[in-house]
């Protein structure tokens, strides 16, 4: 019987349903299966086959000196596996503001309240700790199951870009949502 | 009285400059400038409190500028260019820059003695701290200097720096130890005093 690697993960940010842990080049298979998989990738907009070299090589050569994304794996506590990748992309130190993602993997844990736990989990840890003034979020208008979570977590309409992305076929909006770190700590 | 020489003159490379003052610019470095960098850094004069201990080769200060340049660093180096001498006079910048807890270290020389004791390092402070506060979203900036630099926090007081600390015996300098004041300066403190 194949030998049952021992799946490990080091929490970095805590939750309730699940943590935030860093990075673990182990579930690199889980990485790149949930790059591919169709039903992943369509909102998170991966239009080009991901290779396992390839997301190998990414993560290792992650650039030195001051870092442009923080990404996180998100852990599920009690089915002990990791179900998702989730961060910051396009930190930038003088504007003080970042695009936040979720990437939940794992179809079957869609609809769970994951991903607003995980968005605020990430949120805390940009403004009282990465010292952000702005998180913002780009969604697709078909997605419908994310534009209802932005709102629930507190993000407010900013823009509308009409016909920015084409998703299967056609082109659809993309709706930018922002939040303020005022706004985000008076709130608690 | 010569001509100021056109750029378009070879031996003298050009000057972009980043940030405009009255006597003075802060301009991005240049490549062509080594060898006078390098006579900075060796200079015994200049040195003594800039604390370059170790001589610096023409083949090392040309290798600086062989690094490609992140955008997001924790070092800014910009030349301070004398507009009406038409030449590189000194550098200053910041080093250190830790971007979320949003602070950096301010620092400053003039390599060119005869340009000592002429407000030019209090002039180029005062635009690498604008520049700092206005354009790099920083919240508070330090400075360390031997305390018998004197030039040195002459400059600081004049710009608001507030003394923060003494580090006892923090540079060794000519044999002895010398205790290194640092000041800081808070962006809240310095808008307060371009309001008055």
């Amino acid at each position: 019987m194949k030998e049952n690697k021992k799946i490990y993960s080091v929490p970095f940010l805590e939750g309730n349903k699940v943590d935030l842990c860093s990075i673990n080049l182990e579930h690199v298979n889980l990485y790149t299966k949930w790059g591919n998989d169709p039903d992943v990738r369509k909102y998170s907009r991966n239009i080009i086959p991901w290779n396992l070299e390839g997301v190998k090589k990414w993560h290792e050569h992650q650039r030195e000196g001051v870092k442009t994304n923080a990404m996180f794996e998100i852990w599920h506590k009690e089915d002990k596996k990791p179900i998702g990748t989730a961060g910051f992309s396009d930190i930038n130190w003088f504007n003080r503001n970042a695009n936040l993602y979720v990437v939940l993997g794992e179809p079957e844990y869609w609809g769970q309240d994951i991903s607003p736990e995980v968005s605020k989990l990430l949120i805390d840890y940009g403004f009282k700790e990465l010292n952000f003034h702005k998180i913002y979020v780009g969604i697709y208008s078909p997605n419908k199951r994310s534009l209802r979570t932005a709102e629930k977590i507190g993000f407010k309409y900013e823009a509308t870009l009409r016909e920015q992305i084409y998703i299967e076929g056609e082109y659809v909006d993309e709706i930018k949502f922002a939040i303020f770190k005022e706004d985000w700590l008076s709130s608690k | 009285m010569a001509e100021k020489e056109k750029s378009t003159d070879e031996s003298i490379p050009e000057a972009f400059p980043f940030i405009r003052g009255k006597t003075i610019d802060l301009c991005p470095r240049n490549s062509k400038y080594a060898k006078l960098y390098v006579k900075w850094k060796n200079d015994p004069k200049v040195r003594k409190y800039a604390r370059n201990v170790v001589p610096r080769t023409l083949e090392q200060q040309k290798k600086r500028f062989e690094k490609k340049g992140e955008r997001f660093r924790d070092h800014i180096s910009l030349d301070i260019w004398h507009k009406k001498d038409n030449k590189p006079i000194g550098n200053l910048g910041l080093g250190h820059i830790d971007w979320i807890n949003g602070w950096a270290n301010a620092f400053l020389f003039i390599g060119e003695p005869e340009y000592w004791n002429k407000n030019i390092a209090t002039e180029a402070t005062e635009l690498l701290v604008e520049y700092a506060f206005n354009e790099l979203n920083l919240n508070k900036l330090q400075g360390g200097a031997a305390i018998e630099n004197i030039g040195s926090w002459t400059v600081a007081k004049k710009i608001g720096f507030k003394l923060e600390g003494i580090q006892k015996h923090s540079m060794y300098v000519d044999g002895k130890y010398l205790d290194v004041k640092t000041h800081c300066l808070l962006k809240e403190d310095w808008l307060e005093r371009k309001k008055e």
